[in-house]
C-alpha cells in the first residue's frame, strides 16, 4: 500500500484554502481538487474538515460565498477571497516562511 | 466586525434552520456529484463512483452533522433542546418535580430572605456621601477594651489636636417633645455640634445650616428639620423655613430642611446646635456624647487611629484623674452601627445555609434514585452515540431547570420571608426596614440556584459516568445496576445531612437553654399588669423643671383616683433599661475623689409609690413621700446590694450618701429595697441609689408613669390620656406595658432562638426524609437478599434488625462527624449564651438521643416493609 495521504499540520488548512482562492473564485470541490493537485496528492481532504474550514473562514469574513451555476448546470457555492482574507493570507504566508526556516535551521543544526 | 458577522450568521441559522440545512445539503450534494462525475470519466459506473467517493471522503450525513455542530448556535440549540426535554421530563414526573421545586424553593427562599436582611444591615453602604470615610470616635476603656460615649472636654481636645479629619462633631440624641402644631408629639431630636453636617456632607434642600451666631452659647437658638416632618407639618420643605416650633420650653425658628432620607443619628428629624439650649457638661468624666468624623481623603483609618491614640495618651498624662485607662477608639460608622448584630446575622445566614445544603443533599439523593431508574435510558442514548459529556450536560440542564423554577418561587417566598424577619427582629437593628429584594439579592438567589442545581445535579450525573453500558442494556431491569458509587454517594449524603442537622440542633439547643434561663431569671419585681406611660415635659431651666415635677405630682394624684388603678408611681428609667451609673460616696465627699477606687451604682429617680407599683419589696425604712420636696434635706433609698457591699451588715438608715448625678448635696438614706436587674435579665443586680423626683427636678422632666391595674393595663390608657391632657397639651404620651418593655430586653436572644429553632427543626425534618428515603431504597434493592434470608430461616425480627442496623451505622457516623463540627463551631456562640456553656453536656446528650431516636423512627417504616417481604413472591419475581 502506498503512503497514506498525510494529515495536515494543525491550522494550515485555512491557509491552503485561502491560497487556493487567491488565484480565482472556486467551489468546494474545486478547492479540494486544487489542493490535492498542488500537493501532488500528499493532502487529500475529508469533506467534513473542508466544509468546516470553509464555514469558519466565511464567518470570520475572510472569504465570501455566492451561489452560481456550474458548467454542467448544477448550482454550487463559489468562494471569493475578501480583502481581509488576502491580508490574512499574506501575514500567514510570511509567518509560515519564518517558522519553516527556523525549524529547518534547528533540524540541520546537528 | 468578524464577531458581529459570526453572530449574524449564527442567528440566521438558528431562525432559518431549514433553509440553512437545504443549502448545506445542496452544497455537499454538488460536491459529491462533481467528484463522482470525475470518477465516472475515469471509467467507473455511477453507483460505483458514488460509493467510492463516500468511502474516500466520509459519510455525507456525518459531514453535515460535523459542519452543523461547529457553530456556536448549535450549542444554543442543543441547550434549548435540553431545556425542552427537561421540561417534558419534569412534566411526566409532575409530582416528583413539584416536591423537588418546593423543597428547593423553601431552601432558596429562606436563604434569600436571610440574605436580604444581611444585605440591608451589613453590606449595603450607608446612604451618605462617601460613607466609607465616615468614622465613629469613642472613648476606649483599656481595661476591658469596651467603647463608650465621650466627654465634651475630651471631644474638644480631640477636635483641636487632630489633623486626620475634614470635620469632627459630637451629638446627643433622644426622643423628646416637639410642638410643631397644636399638640406636642414625640420626635427624635439630635443636639449637634457645628461641623455635624459637614461630616455627612449633607446640605439643606431648603433654607440653610446654622449660622455661627446660632451655635454660640446663649444664642436665640434655631433648628433644622427633616424633609418628612417639613412636608407633614408645613406642606413642603420650602414652606417650613421661617416657621417656629416649640421645644425644650423655647420657641425656635426653622432655618433649614435636610434632604429626604437623612436621619442620622437613629431616626432623628429635628437637629439643633449643641451648647445653646442645654449647656455642655464640662466634666471630663461626664461621658454624654457620641462623636462622628470624616476622614480626610488622603488619610487611612489606621493612620487616623494612630494619631488619635497619640492624642489619647497625651490626655491620659495631662488629666490622670479623669483619663487614666481611657483612650480613643476609631471605627467605621457602619461597623459601629451594626457591631451588636453582626455576629447574630452571620450566624443566622450560616444556619440557613446549612438548611439549604441539607435540602440540596436530599434532592441529590432523590435525583440519584431517579437516575438509577433511568440507567437504561441513558445507556441507550450512549449506545446511539451521545458522548458522556453530552449526557451529563443534559442531566445538569434538568436540575438547572428545576433550580431556576425553585429560584423564582424562592424569590417570591423571600419577599414574604424578609417581611417576617423584619417583624421578628429586635426593633433596634439599624437599617432593618430597608431589607428589600434588590439586584444584589436577586443575583445572590440566582447564584444560589445555579450552585444548588450543580450540587444536586452533579452527583447523579457523575454516577452516569460509571454506568457500564453493556451490563445495563443486557440486564434490562432498573435493579442493582446502581453500582457501588451510587450507594456510597447516597450513604455519604445522608451522613452529611445528619452531621449538618446535628450542628444546627446543638446550636438551637444551646440558645434555647440560654433563653429559658434568661426568662426564668428573677428580675426583682413583678412586671405583669403594669401600664407604662412615657412622657416628656418641656423645660430648659430650674423653674421649668419644677413645673414639670408639679405636673407629675398632679397627674399621679389624679391617676390614683381612676377606678381600676391599684398603685401609681413614676420612674426616670424603667427596670431593665438602666441608663446612668456613676461613683458614690458614703458619709463624706472627698475633695479630690479617686474615681478608680470609688464604687459605682445605678442612679434612679422615682416618685412615691413606685416600689409598691412595681412590686419591689421595701426591706427596711420607708418609701419616699410628699414631704421629700426640693426645699428639705434630700432623702435617698438604696438597694440591698449596695447595703451589703458598703455597709457590711451595719444599718444604713440615717447615713448620708453622695452621688455623681446632679447634685453634690448629701442625701440621707431613709430606706432599703430589694435588688433589681437594672440592665436586663442577662446581668446581675448592681448597687442602686434612688432619689426622690421632687428633689432632682433636672432628672424628672421625662418620667415613665407606671400604673398597676386591676384589669388589663391597656384598658386604662384612654382615661389616663384625658387626665394628662387636662393638665397640659404640651406633654406627649406613649403607652406600653411593663411586659412589652421587658420583652425588648430579650428581643435579640428571642430572635436568635426562634430562628435557629425553626432552622434546626427544618433541618431535622429534611434529614429524616433523607434517612427514610435511603432506607426505603435500600430495602427495595435488598428485597431479594432479604427474601433469601427469610427463606433460609431468618425471622422478621432479624430482618428488621438488619435494616435498622444499617440506618444506625449511617446515623452514628453522621452524629460523630456532627459532634466534632459542633464542638468547633459552637464556640462562636459563646458570646450569645447566658448561664450556659457552649459545651453544655446536657444539651449534647439530649440532642444525640433525640436525633438517634428520630433517625431510628424514620427507618422503622422501611424496616417494617422489609419484615413483610414475602420470600415466595420476591424470589419468583426475579
Amino acid at each position: 500500500m502506498p503512503d497514506k495521504p498525510s494529515d495536515l499540520v494543525q491550522g494550515t488548512l485555512d491557509m491552503l484554502i485561502l491560497k487556493t482562492l487567491a488565484l480565482e473564485p472556486m467551489h468546494g470541490y474545486g478547492i479540494s481538487v486544487r489542493i490535492e493537485q498542488m500537493s501532488k496528492g500528499v493532502f487529500r481532504l475529508n469533506a467534513g474538515s473542508l466544509f468546516l474550514a470553509i464555514q469558519r473562514l466565511e464567518r470570520d469574513g475572510l472569504i465570501d460565498g455566492e451561489w452560481k451555476p456550474t458548467e454542467n448546470n448544477r448550482r454550487a457555492r463559489y468562494y471569493t477571497l475578501t480583502a481581509k482574507g488576502r491580508k490574512r493570507l499574506n501575514n500567514e504566508t510570511r509567518e509560515w516562511g519564518r517558522q519553516v526556516t527556523a525549524i529547518a535551521r534547528i533540524l540541520e543544526a546537528s | 466586525m468578524a464577531l458581529l458577522r459570526n453572530i449574524a450568521t449564527g442567528l440566521r441559522s438558528l431562525f432559518r434552520r431549514e433553509q440553512m440545512d437545504r443549502e448545506l445539503d445542496e452544497e455537499l450534494g454538488t460536491y459529491l456529484e462533481m467528484e463522482a462525475a470525475e470518477k465516472m470519466k475515469q471509467g467507473m459506473g455511477r453507483r460505483e463512483a458514488v460509493r467510492a467517493v463516500r468511502l474516500e471522503r466520509g459519510s455525507l450525513e456525518i459531514t453535515k452533522e460535523v459542519v452543523r455542530s461547529a457553530g456556536w448556535e448549535f450549542f444554543v440549540e442543543m441547550c434549548w433542546r435540553d431545556f425542552r426535554f427537561a421540561g417534558r421530563m419534569l412534566g411526566k414526573n409532575l409530582g416528583f418535580a413539584l416536591v423537588t421545586v418546593l423543597v428547593m424553593a423553601l431552601g432558596i427562599g429562606a436563604s434569600a430572605a436571610m440574605f436580604s436582611v444581611v444585605n440591608a444591615v451589613l453590606l449595603r453602604p450607608l446612604s451618605f456621601n462617601d460613607p466609607d470615610r465616615i468614622v465613629t470616635l469613642s472613648s476606649l476603656w483599656k481595661q476591658d477594651g469596651s467603647h463608650g460615649p465621650v466627654s465634651a472636654p475630651d471631644f474638644r481636645d480631640w477636635h483641636d489636636q487632630s489633623t486626620a479629619f475634614d470635620a469632627m462633631a459630637y451629638y446627643e440624641d433622644d426622643d423628646a417633645a416637639v410642638t410643631a402644631s397644636a399638640v406636642a408629639e414625640y420626635a427624635h431630636v439630635a443636639m449637634v455640634s457645628p461641623e455635624f453636617f459637614h461630616v455627612f456632607r449633607v446640605q439643606p434642600v431648603a433654607g440653610r445650616e446654622f449660622s455661627p451666631e446660632e451655635t454660640k452659647p446663649g444664642s436665640a437658638g434655631a433648628v433644622v428639620i427633616g424633609n418628612a416632618s417639613a412636608v407633614n407639618h408645613f406642606g413642603s420643605a420650602v414652606n417650613a423655613v421661617g416657621h417656629k416650633i416649640r421645644f425644650g420650653g423655647r420657641t425656635l425658628e426653622i432655618v433649614g430642611v435636610l434632604p429626604p432620607g437623612f436621619h442620622f443619628p437613629g431616626k432623628s428629624d429635628v437637629w439643633f446646635p449643641s451648647n445653646t439650649l442645654f449647656p455642655d457638661t464640662e466634666s471630663r468624666s461626664g461621658h454624654n456624647y457620641s462623636v462622628v468624623a470624616r476622614l480626610k481623603p488622603t488619610v487611612t483609618l489606621e493612620q487616623a487611629r494612630a494619631q488619635m491614640i497619640t492624642i489619647g495618651s497625651r490626655l491620659e498624662q495631662k488629666y490622670p484623674e479623669s483619663n487614666t485607662g481611657k483612650n480613643v477608639a476609631v471605627t467605621r460608622t457602619r461597623d459601629d452601627m451594626v457591631s451588636n448584630f453582626r455576629l447574630t446575622l452571620w450566624v443566622m445566614l450560616a444556619a440557613v445555609g446549612v438548611v439549604f445544603l441539607i435540602a440540596c443533599a436530599n434532592l441529590a439523593n432523590m435525583l440519584l434514585a431517579k437516575a438509577v431508574g433511568r440507567t437504561r435510558e441513558i445507556a441507550v442514548r450512549a449506545a446511539l452515540g451521545a458522548s458522556r459529556a453530552r449526557i451529563m450536560l443534559q442531566l445538569i440542564t434538568e436540575s438547572l431547570v428545576m433550580a431556576l423554577l425553585a429560584g423564582t418561587v424562592g424569590v417570591l417566598l423571600a419577599l414574604w420571608g424578609a417581611r417576617v424577619l423584619v417583624a421578628l427582629a429586635p426593633a433596634d437593628v439599624p437599617r432593618l426596614a430597608e431589607a428589600t429584594i434588590d439586584t444584589r439579592v436577586l443575583a445572590f438567589t440566582f447564584i444560589v440556584s445555579v450552585v444548588a442545581s450543580l450540587l444536586f445535579g452533579l452527583a447523579p450525573a457523575l454516577q452516569v459516568l460509571r454506568v457500564d453500558l453493556n451490563k445495563s442494556l443486557k440486564q434490562g431491569t432498573t435493579r442493582s445496576t446502581a453500582g457501588g458509587l451510587a450507594d456510597r454517594l447516597r450513604g455519604t449524603l445522608v451522613v452529611a445531612e445528619i452531621a449538618l442537622s446535628m450542628m444546627l440542633l446543638i446550636a438551637a439547643g444551646l440558645l434555647l437553654k440560654s433563653f429559658v434561663a434568661l426568662q426564668n431569671v428573677s428580675l426583682g419585681f413583678r412586671p405583669e399588669r403594669v401600664l407604662v406611660v412615657e412622657s416628656n415635659v418641656l423645660a430648659s431651666d430650674l423653674e421649668g423643671q419644677k413645673l414639670a415635677t408639679r405636673f407629675y405630682k398632679d397627674l399621679l394624684s389624679n391617676v390614683a383616683n381612676i377606678p381600676g388603678v391599684l398603685h401609681a408611681g413614676a420612674a426616670r428609667t424603667l427596670p431593665g433599661h438602666a441608663s446612668s451609673a456613676g461613683s458614690y460616696w458614703v458619709d463624706y465627699l472627698p475633695q479630690h475623689p479617686d474615681f478608680s477606687k470609688t464604687p459605682n451604682a445605678v442612679f434612679s429617680v422615682v416618685a412615691p409609690g413606685t416600689f409598691a407599683t412595681l412590686g419591689i419589696p421595701l426591706l427596711e425604712g420607708r418609701d419616699f413621700n410628699d414631704i421629700d420636696t426640693y426645699n428639705v434635706p434630700f432623702s435617698a433609698i438604696i438597694n440591698e446590694k449596695l447595703a451589703k457591699d458598703t455597709f457590711h451588715g451595719q444599718d444604713p438608715i440615717g447615713h448620708v450618701i453622695y452621688w455623681g448625678l446632679d447634685t453634690p448635696d448629701p442625701m440621707r438614706i431613709v430606706g432599703v429595697v430589694g435588688d433589681l436587674r437594672q440592665w436586663g435579665p442577662a446581668r446581675s443586680p448592681w448597687p442602686e441609689i434612688f432619689g426622690a423626683y421632687q428633689q432632682h427636678p433636672a432628672s424628672s422632666t421625662n418620667l415613665n408613669v407606671v400604673v398597676r391595674t386591676a384589669m388589663a393595663p391597656a384598658a386604662l390608657s384612654e382615661s389616663i390620656r384625658q387626665k394628662a391632657r387636662a393638665l397640659s397639651a404640651d406633654v406627649p404620651l406613649k403607652f406600653t406595658t411593663m411586659e412589652a418593655s421587658l420583652s425588648e430586653n430579650v428581643a435579640a436572644p428571642r430572635f436568635r432562638t426562634l430562628l435557629l429553632g425553626v432552622f434546626a427543626a427544618l433541618a431535622v425534618c429534611l434529614a429524616m426524609a433523607g434517612v427514610y428515603g435511603v432506607m426505603s431504597y435500600v430495602v427495595g434493592q435488598r428485597s431479594n437478599e432479604i427474601a433469601l434470608r427469610m427463606a433460609l430461616g431468618a425471622s422478621p425480627g432479624d430482618v428488621s434488625r438488619l435494616v435498622l442496623k444499617q440506618a444506625l451505622v449511617l446515623t452514628s457516623l453522621g452524629m460523630v462527624i456532627g459532634l466534632a463540627c459542633s464542638a468547633a463551631v459552637t464556640r462562636l456562640l459563646q458570646s450569645m449564651l447566658f448561664e450556659v456553656k457552649a459545651s453544655d453536656p446536657l444539651t449534647y446528650a439530649v440532642v444525640i438521643a433525640a436525633l438517634a431516636g428520630v433517625a431510628l423512627a424514620a427507618s422503622y417504616v422501611p424496616a417494617r416493609r422489609a419484615m413483610r417481604v414475602d420470600p415466595m413472591i420476591s424470589l419468583r419475581y426475579e
